[in-house]
């Protein structure tokens, strides 16, 4: 198990985002946690980059407990978190933006950095294209896709998306969805959260579905895509 | 009134803009990157200004000493700072800390007055003043020292700022807090040497405005914090650029103005400036840069 997270609960105020999760995953699998607005799967990344304190529980990571590390510690474990809504630097340059990604890895070397943005590059030429320019002048596909590229810049061993396909047109959406499976072929774990439930469940292995702070079903990805419940309430049919 | 004294009002007034400038710079990083207004710097230049009198006294009238050793010791105090005024008050509303800044300052502004006293102490001569002419203008060696260091100081915090990590990293916790942790960067860690910056830089100012009017005293810093702020303004509040731009354009308008009345009106002629400003650019000479949401 690369990553589990046992009970764990997250209150805001007096409001309840968590509710007693368990979830875990293991290397090299996609995993999904899809449900509706609300639901807590945000809260539940939050928390696991201890961005949001938890309640009570605990989360181990490549066997350690990290429950009260600092989220820079978290992330120099080989954690990267993709957050909802971009979050890139919008007055940095695209290359500053991933020359930042690559801080959370204290063990790249300056060539191991150089190693890292050519690839990046190659798999996203029209970051190459637009290096110089800042960040917040992209377009959403293009910020998105150079908030995954600064991920991955620090070379982390697992990768949590959060709604990576937020706000884009369709045929962008295609193309992030094919960069989540290019990303498996790395070798690298991937964690996703995705109100795209159709997209998600297709190309996970397994998913866990959350409504209003609590698991209440999970499955291999073709389980969930075939169950009727789901059906009904995420896929629209 | 003859033009030569027009001019060295206006050199007077640039090299004072410079100083303003340094500590407006100081200003800007801090509240830029810890996110918190700042109402200490006054002080800390009055420390930097003291700390190197006793280097001065003690090690010789030696400017470049004189100059690291405040840049250092208030660098120390940036940490300092940064630990009682903000480190607990991140997720707070802003006045928690602003108000905390106001606290600190006087306590400073009271161990000066305890520990070296409520007079003024003079620093005489620290570089023996030598006068140069370029046909109507009138330059000293104090003045191009000043402009000089101003410079230097400058040059260095835009090189950090883009050409190293380390300006990556502020910069990163700057723009987004959340994000620059989520990437690994430590954003307590960051946003403390971002104020030390800050308060390093008023703190070399300190000695600066300490050796052109050849003294300090526990008071200097009450009216130098309110100008810096007044010139951070000018360049809405965290652009460094326009902020120095904000501090010259005060010292000139300050030694302009008494140019024409009297040295007692200084203050009137740099604030009645911010409130006309206020008035008809509010947000500061920065240009907002687009960003697509």
């Amino acid at each position: 198990m690369l990553l589990s997270v046992n009970d764990v609960s997250v209150n805001y105020g007096y409001v309840e985002a968590l509710r007693h999760i368990h979830f875990y995953v293991d290397k090299g699998e996609i995993v999904t946690l899809i449900g509706s607005n609300g639901a807590g799967k945000t809260s539940t990344l939050k928390t696991i980059s201890n961005i949001v304190k938890r309640t009570s529980g605990t989360i181990m990571f490549k066997d350690k407990d990290i429950t009260g590390y600092r989220p820079n510690d978290i992330v120099a474990l080989g954690m990267c978190h993709v957050p909802e809504g971009r979050q890139i630097f919008p007055y940095m340059s695209v290359k500053d933006n991933l020359i930042a990604g690559s801080f959370g890895n204290k063990k790249l070397s300056s060539t191991d950095r150089e190693h890292l943005m050519e690839e990046m590059f190659e798999w996203f030429p029209r970051l190459k294209e637009r290096y110089r320019q800042d960040g917040g002048t992209l377009s959403g596909g293009e910020q998105q896709m150079l908030a995954i590229a600064r991920g991955l810049m620090m070379d982390p061993d697992i990768v949590m998306l959060d709604e990576p396909s937020l706000g884009l047109a369709p045929i962008v959406v295609e193309e992030i969805f094919e960069l989540i499976n290019k990303i498996r072929e790395l070798g690298k774990t991937i964690l996703l959260i995705e109100q795209n439930a159709a997209m998600a469940l297709g190309i996970a292995d397994r998913g866990y579905v959350m409504e209003n702070g609590r698991i209440t079903m999970t499955g291999t990805g073709q389980e969930l895509l075939e169950n009727e419940k789901v059906k009904a309430a995420y896929l629209g049919s | 009134m003859t033009s030569a004294y027009f001019i060295s009002q206006l050199m007077n007034g640039l090299c004072l803009g410079a100083i303003y400038a340094l500590i407006a710079l100081g200003v800007a990083v801090i509240i830029g990157i810890v996110g918190f207004a700042t109402f200490t710097q006054g002080e800390v230049v009055m420390m930097g200004a003291y700390i190197s009198f006793y280097v001065f006294l003690y090690g010789g009238n030696h400017v470049i000493p004189g100059i690291l050793g405040s840049f250092i010791a208030t660098w120390v105090l940036g940490m300092i700072i940064y630990k009682i005024c903000y480190a607990r008050f991140l997720d707070a509303p802003e006045h928690i800390s602003l108000i905390c800044t106001i606290g600190f300052s006087m306590l400073l502004k009271n161990i000066a007055l305890i520990f070296f006293g409520a007079d003024k102490k003079p620093m005489l001569n620290v570089i023996k003043s030598i006068n140069y002419h370029f046909g109507p203008i009138t330059v000293s060696n104090v003045q191009l020292l000043i402009l000089g260091t101003v410079l230097i100081l400058v040059l260095i915090l835009s090189f950090v700022f883009t050409k190293t990590d380390w300006g990556i990293r502020l910069k990163a916790v700057s723009q987004n807090r959340e994000a620059a942790a989520l990437i690994g960067i430590d954003v307590e860690k960051t946003a403390m040497i971002g104020n030390s910056i800050g308060c390093a830089l008023a703190g070399a100012a300190g000695t600066l405005i300490g050796i052109y009017y050849q003294s300090c005293y526990p008071t200097m810093g009450a009216t130098l914090s309110m100008k810096a702020f007044t010139s951070a303004t000018l360049g809405g509040l965290t652009s460094v650029p326009f902020a120095a731009l904000g501090g010259i354009l005060i010292g000139i308008i300050e030694n302009i103005g008494i140019a024409f009345s009297s040295a007692s009106f200084r203050d009137m002629f740099s604030f009645g400036f911010l409130i006309l400003m206020l008035i008809f650019k509010p947000t500061g000479f920065a240009r907002k840069r687009s960003v697509r949401a």
